[in-house]
């Protein structure tokens, strides 16, 4: 199965040439997304990613959101004859090292979409905690499906799981969309667990970003 | 007699009519929304000089006073207006977006062009 890993990646030029390098060892097929970003990441990503063959480099003229990079990448991957993709951060929370694990499960063919699931109970802030577990409740409540971390932004995905799911969501609210659409189009899923670290309790979702996922979590009840 | 309050709308209802007409001569509006919107203003001051033809139709649907027949009317054409440049706004957003999405793709470029 040929897989790629997708990496949206807006205003990070402290971490990314880190996170890049950390990629160096695991020879996996790169579509970089830069959503715009207004800082160095840009540069950085060019000189980093010169004569690497395996990195692919897409550029949105403006940021649109986490959502449409992801999106992007993932058109682009399958455009270029890839099966199956694996998003993951660009702050470097996720491990590298992980990506096995999702290999492993997406060539059983057993499943469209994996999700990495991170173990909350560890340096993940308090508030994020919170707002994660009880996102979780709200969609087992309202679509019969538990997935123990809804925000994960680490997870795999197949060519034909991805035209089904038909994204929307331009922002952070995707990773809530592909949980929803997966309950309602009956996707076949999993999780396992990941890695994770965390860097920037700034970055990632806001408090409004919350209450406009929360909103688009009714919508997508009545709409879908 | 016309009180202050019915001048300030006839002002207002003129200034909104040149305002109109200044963005059809820059052809930021086209021919039928122009004469849209100055029949909106040219009714406003018709029934702001003379109150009592709608007074009529104000009692018909339990409206004491035409001025307050009047605030509910602007209130519905608001709300209408805006639910409209919000739905306007969202197609231009997701068309923004699929065009950057699109063009990006094609120039997607790997570690030995870039």
């Amino acid at each position: 199965m040929k897989i790629a890993i997708v990496l949206p990646v807006y205003n990070e030029e402290k971490k990314i040439d880190e996170v890049l390098s950390a990629f160096e060892k695991i020879k996996f097929p790169i579509f970089l997304v830069n959503d715009g970003s207004t800082d160095n990441t840009l540069q950085i990503i060019r000189k980093h990613i010169q004569n690497k063959k395996n990195i692919s480099l897409i550029s949105h003229r403006i940021n649109l959101g986490k959502g449409s990079a992801m999106r992007t990448g993932a058109e682009a991957a399958f455009k270029s004859s890839f099966e199956s993709v694996i998003f993951m951060d660009s702050d470097g929370q996720h491990d590298p090292n992980d990506l096995a694990k999702f290999v492993e499960k997406l060539t059983t063919g057993s499943y469209d979409i994996v999700l990495g699931s991170r173990n909350l109970d560890h340096g993940v802030p308090l508030i994020r905690f919170l707002g994660n577990k009880l996102a979780s409740v709200l969609i087992s409540i309202l679509y019969g499906i538990y997935v123990s971390d809804i925000l994960s932004g680490f997870r795999a995905i197949t060519k034909e799981g991805f035209n089904k799911l038909k994204l929307e969501s331009a922002g952070y609210g995707v990773e809530t969309e592909i949980i929803v659409k997966i309950a309602k189009y009956k996707l076949r899923s999993c999780e396992i667990p990941v890695r994770t670290i965390y860097h920037d309790n700034n970055k990632g979702v806001t408090i409004l970003d919350s209450i406009g996922i929360l909103l688009d979590v009714f919508r997508w009840k009545i709409y879908l | 007699m016309i009180i202050g309050l019915q001048l300030l709308a006839i002002v207002f209802a003129l200034i909104m009519i040149y305002f109109a007409y200044l963005h059809f001569m820059r052809g930021e509006l086209s021919k039928s929304e122009i004469i849209s919107w100055w029949g909106i203003w040219v009714v406003t001051i018709v029934i702001t000089i003379f109150p009592d033809l709608l007074s009529g139709f104000a009692k018909t649907i339990s409206i004491n006073r035409v001025f307050d027949l009047m605030v509910v009317g602007g209130f519905i054409l608001v709300i209408v207006l805006s639910y409209k440049a919000y739905i306007g706004t969202k197609k231009l957003e997701h068309k923004i977006n699929e065009f950057i999405r699109k063009e990006s793709i094609k120039d997607t470029r790997n570690g030995r062009k870039s």
